[in-house]
Order: structure tokens, then C-alpha cells, then sequence
């Protein structure tokens, strides 16, 4: 970029940035402010907050038991379902390959809102209970098309010649699978299982209608917490959140390209 | 240069090598659970939803045993129609001003170093990852009565204003939310203009504007199509954002949804909401997928 189109465009790039990023520096600062009401900037430093969030059993079972339980089992899930899927796309030929592509993609088109209404509609006529397993049926919706686009990059990024070598050495299609093929896919795997964990970490459109009252997800506890007018603990358990989003979307910077996955 | 894995033809073929009679089962043992599961979770309960629609209403049993096209006949009443119109404003009205916003800071991160462009990303893509109520609530702090806004506009000795809970403020949040979806597809529209071409009309005395105009808008063109389609479609599907920062009374479709599902249990009347919601954002949705790719495609002829 020539230095004068810099010039000219650094000051507003500069300030569309300082707006997506106001709301989490305010929701970080007030977490650790000592005021009640919301103070901005905080009058001091305080932990209080965040010993008020492990003293509550509701914020405690939605961080600890509900939203990282089904997160770790959506991320792990969806990359046994998404992984197989994209191999068998990429390596297969087939009649209809297109058409499934496109149609393991298609939860990415839905609105979740309207995927979510669905759900609780069908769990509803066959009278299922919400639980923690509702909830991750329907985030296994959602996050695996994100593995599949990972491990679908990997694999095309990969010289097919590697694991035909392997088995005219005399392996077998799925040991050249396994000690080839696999291996080689580290990146784009670890990749997918931490975007799918992140999709159904931060997900709350689809734990809107379908946890129950035992298996509250952490958004929809602070969606319900601010609409009570709750105080600064919806802070100090939202700073949680970003805290734990931010490392893995920096590991996933690390290993992989970022913007494929968006 | 970026390249959708998805759209990629350059795929190996070794089905062939190990015997297509054996490779056949395979794919289908690969590629046959995450199928089934869309059909049992997402086919099915559409298909579910779109019974719901075409049934009539009941206060004691939800949903009787009756076919009637009511449901739908009663979008055409003015309350639904007003909510509607509203829905598809407050989108136009995003996704107008994600555009506006998403052009320089895409220009920016196409053409900026690669280190700060990696920063750049990153502090695109953490926010989005974080949860919308997260987001939302951040800007419930600066924007209410008391908030930071407030205070600041106090301190210059200026009246305060009332934003929470207006039109302003759900444009404002949506904007927020969604403004990454913009960006990225006219990045990657950016990206593949060559910086050679401004310096071309630069040096032949074009203007910052005339540069804009004439070579990166049109040239970017798909990239802006799919990114407005991809905003629209989703803010006009927005809940969370109109749910705690816009007025209860003056509503947008999604809250009339939930509301009909979670407290008034009016299944059917959501059900044809929904799916009218739904026809519309897939319509929009499957454009966008039709433009991004037709420009991959003339993308590789060239």
C-alpha cells in the first residue's frame, strides 16, 4: 500500500476497530472495577467479581458443567463425524459428490435461530426432555461443516502421491491412512476440533430453545442474567469466556490459517 | 490468493488404483454418519416445522389434526406485515452500513504487511468468536442511561441522549456483530485486484475516489454481493441483539418467533413464520454461494 492511501485510511480503520473491539475492553474492565453499577473506567482493581462467580452455583455449573462439557464433546465428536466426512469427499469419486458437499455445508445456511426453533419443535413432538444431550445434537449440527472445511483444506493441500507410496511399499489403504495421511493432518484437525469447541462454546441461539433448567448454557445464563439486571458478575463470567476464546483462536493463528474457517 | 478447499476440482482420483468395487462402501461408511445425522436433525425437523405450518391451532393441544393455510393467510395481517417490514428495514439498514464500514478496513487488511495483517485478523476474528450476549452486553454498558456514552457527552457539558433500547442501538449491535461477515469476502475480492492497477490510474492522475469507483468497486463487486447477502440474511434472522438492546414492543421477527415457540406455544402460527423466515435468508443464502462460486470460477479460467 502506497504510504498516502495509508495515511488517508489508517485513522478510520483505526476507529472501526476501536468500535469492535469497545464492547470486550468495557466488559473486561468492568469486570475487575469495583463498582456494582457498571463503572467505566473501574475506580480500582478487584477480584471480588470473579470470587462472586465461583461462589454461584448457577455461573459455576453453566461454565463448568454444561457449557465446557458439551463444548470439549461437540469439538471431539464433530471432528470423528466431519473428519471421516471430508475424506470420504475428497478421496472418493462418486455420483452426487457435489450435492453432499453442498449439503454438509447447509447447517451454515440455515439461521441458527430458525434451526434452533426446529429442534425444540421435533424434540417437542417426540416428548425428549431438554438436557446437556439436546443441546449437543444440535451443536454437532452446527460445528461439524467447520471440521469438514478444515480437514477438506488439509487434504487438498496434501500430495496424494505420499500415501501411494505407502501402499505400494505394501501397506494397507487404511495403515497408509493412519501413519501417512493422518499425521500430516495434525494442523487442520487440531484446527477443526477448536473451532467446532469454540462454535459450541459461545453458541446461543441454539441453547436458547434447547437447554433445560438443569443444563444452562454460560450464554444463556448471562442472557438471562442481564435481562434480571444482574450486577458485575455477568462481566467477570463473560471475561472467562473471552479469555478462553482468545488463546484457542491464537493457537489455531499459530497452526493454520485463520480465514479459511470463516 | 485464497482458495476455498470446497470449491477445488484439482482433487486426487485413487478410487480407481484400489478397485472401485471396493472403494464404493467406503465413502458411504465415510461420508454416512454426519449424513444421518442431517437427515434426523435437520431435514426432519424442518419437514417437522413445515407440518406445524399447515396445521391448525389448538390453546388446549397445540396443534389439531386439521390442515388450514390460516397460518400463512394471517402473515398478510398488518401486525405481521408491519413486524416484516421492520425486520427487512433494520437489515437493509446493516448491512448498508456494513459496507460502508467493511470497505476500507477490508482494503486495509488486504493490502497492509503480512505481520500486521495477522494482528489484523486476529482482532477481526476474536470478537466474532466470542459469544453475541457477550458483545451485546458490552455495548448495554457504554450505551445506557448511565453509561459510558453518557458520562462522556456529561463531561463535555452536553445533554445526554437515549440510545438502549431504540432502532439505533440494534443497528448499532447488529453492525457490531456481523460487520466480519462483511469484511472477509471483500478481502479476499481485494486481495485478488493487483495493486498494480491503482498505481496504473495513480500515476495517470485518477483520484482516490476515481480509483475507488472505477477499478476496486467494480472489481470487487462479488465480494460485495456475497458479504451484503450474508449480512442481510443473517441480521434480518437476529434475536440476541434486538432481544436486550432494542424496545419490547417494537419487535423483529425472531423475538416474535420465540415467543410464539417458548411462551404462548402458538406452534403453528411459529411455524409459519419460521419457515417464511427461512425460505427467504436460504434464498438469499444459496445466492450468495451462486456469486462467490461463479467468481472462482471465472477466477481459475483466466
Amino acid at each position: 500500500m502506497s504510504s498516502r492511501a495509508s495515511l488517508l485510511i489508517a485513522p478510520v480503520v483505526g476507529a472501526i476497530y476501536l468500535g469492535l473491539l469497545a464492547p470486550l475492553v468495557v466488559v473486561i474492565a468492568v469486570s475487575f472495577g469495583p463498582s456494582a453499577a457498571f463503572a467505566f473506567p473501574p475506580a480500582g482493581f478487584t477480584l471480588h467479581w470473579f470470587a462472586e462467580f465461583f461462589a454461584s452455583d448457577a455461573y459455576v455449573r453453566s461454565f463448568f458443567r454444561v457449557s465446557l462439557v458439551v463444548g470439549v464433546l461437540s469439538g471431539t465428536i464433530a471432528t470423528l463425524l466431519g473428519t471421516a466426512a471430508a475424506v470420504g469427499l475428497v478421496r472418493f469419486r462418486f455420483a452426487g459428490r457435489e450435492a453432499l458437499e453442498t449439503f454438509f455445508l447447509a447447517p451454515l445456511l440455515v439461521p441458527e435461530i430458525l434451526l434452533a426453533a426446529a429442534l425444540y419443535l421435533f424434540y417437542a413432538r417426540l416428548t425428549i426432555q431438554a438436557s446437556i444431550w439436546t443441546l449437543l445434537c444440535g451443536h454437532l449440527v452446527i460445528c461439524t461443516p467447520y471440521v469438514i472445511r478444515s480437514v477438506t483444506a488439509g487434504l487438498v493441500g496434501m500430495d496424494p502421491r505420499l500415501e501411494e507410496a505407502a501402499m505400494s511399499l505394501g501397506a494397507t489403504r487404511a495403515q497408509a491412512f493412519f501413519k501417512v495421511t493422518l499425521p500430516l493432518l495434525r494442523s487442520s484437525l487440531l484446527s477443526g476440533a477448536i473451532f467446532a469447541f469454540i462454535i459450541s462454546f459461545s453458541d446461543i441461539n441454539l441453547a436458547l430453545f434447547l437447554s433445560g433448567p438443569q443444563s444452562t448454557s454460560l450464554p444463556v445464563h448471562i442472557f438471562s442474567q442481564i435481562q434480571w439486571q444482574g450486577d458485575p458478575t455477568i462481566a467477570a463470567a463473560s471475561t472467562m469466556q473471552i479469555v478462553v476464546i482468545g488463546l484457542m483462536i491464537l493457537v489455531v493463528q499459530r497452526i493454520f490459517r485463520l480465514r479459511l474457517l470463516v | 490468493m485464497t482458495t476455498d478447499p470446497t470449491l477445488t476440482l484439482g482433487v486426487p482420483r485413487q478410487a480407481r488404483s484400489s478397485g472401485a468395487a471396493r472403494a464404493r462402501p467406503v465413502w458411504a461408511i465415510l461420508t454416512g454418519p454426519y449424513a444421518l445425522l442431517l437427515l434426523f436433525l435437520l431435514i426432519v425437523p424442518l419437514a417437522n416445522v413445515a407440518l406445524f405450518s399447515i396445521h391448525r391451532y389448538s390453546p388446549t393441544k397445540v396443534a389439531l389434526p386439521e390442515l388450514t393455510f390460516d397460518n400463512f393467510r394471517k402473515i398478510a395481517d398488518l401486525y405481521y406485515l408491519r413486524l416484516f417490514a421492520r425486520t427487512l428495514k433494520l437489515g437493509l439498514i446493516t448491512t448498508v452500513i456494513c459496507a460502508v464500514l467493511g470497505y476500507p478496513l477490508a482494503y486495509w487488511l488486504a493490502r497492509v504487511r503480512p505481520r500486521l495483517q495477522a494482528i489484523g485478523m486476529f482482532l477481526l476474528i476474536m470478537p466474532l468468536m466470542v459469544s453475541a450476549v457477550i458483545r451485546i452486553f458490552g455495548w448495554i454498558v457504554i450505551l445506557g442511561r448511565k453509561g459510558l456514552l453518557n458520562e462522556a457527552l456529561a463531561a463535555l457539558g452536553l445533554e445526554p441522549v437515549r440510545l438502549l433500547y431504540t432502532d439505533t442501538a440494534v443497528v448499532i449491535g447488529l453492525v457490531n456483530v456481523f460487520l466480519p461477515f462483511m469484511a472477509l469476502p471483500l478481502m479476499a475480492a481485494i486481495e485478488r485486484i493487483p495493486p498494480s492497477l491503482e498505481e496504473a490510474a495513480r500515476n495517470l492522475g485518477a483520484s482516490w475516489y476515481h480509483v475507488f469507483c472505477r477499478i476496486i468497486l467494480p472489481l470487487s463487486m462479488p465480494g460485495l454481493i456475497s458479504g451484503s447477502l450474508l449480512v442481510y440474511s443473517i441480521s434480518i434472522s437476529a434475536f440476541v441483539t434486538p432481544a436486550l438492546m432494542g424496545n419490547s414492543r417494537e419487535r423483529m421477527a425472531a423475538q416474535q418467533i420465540y415467543d410464539e415457540v417458548l411462551v404462548s406455544f402458538n406452534w403453528p402460527s411459529a411455524s409459519s413464520l419460521a419457515l417464511t423466515l427461512m425460505l427467504l435468508t436460504l434464498g438469499l443464502m444459496f445466492s450468495a454461494l451462486y456469486v462467490t462460486r461463479r467468481a472462482a470460477r471465472l477466477e481459475r479460467r483466466r
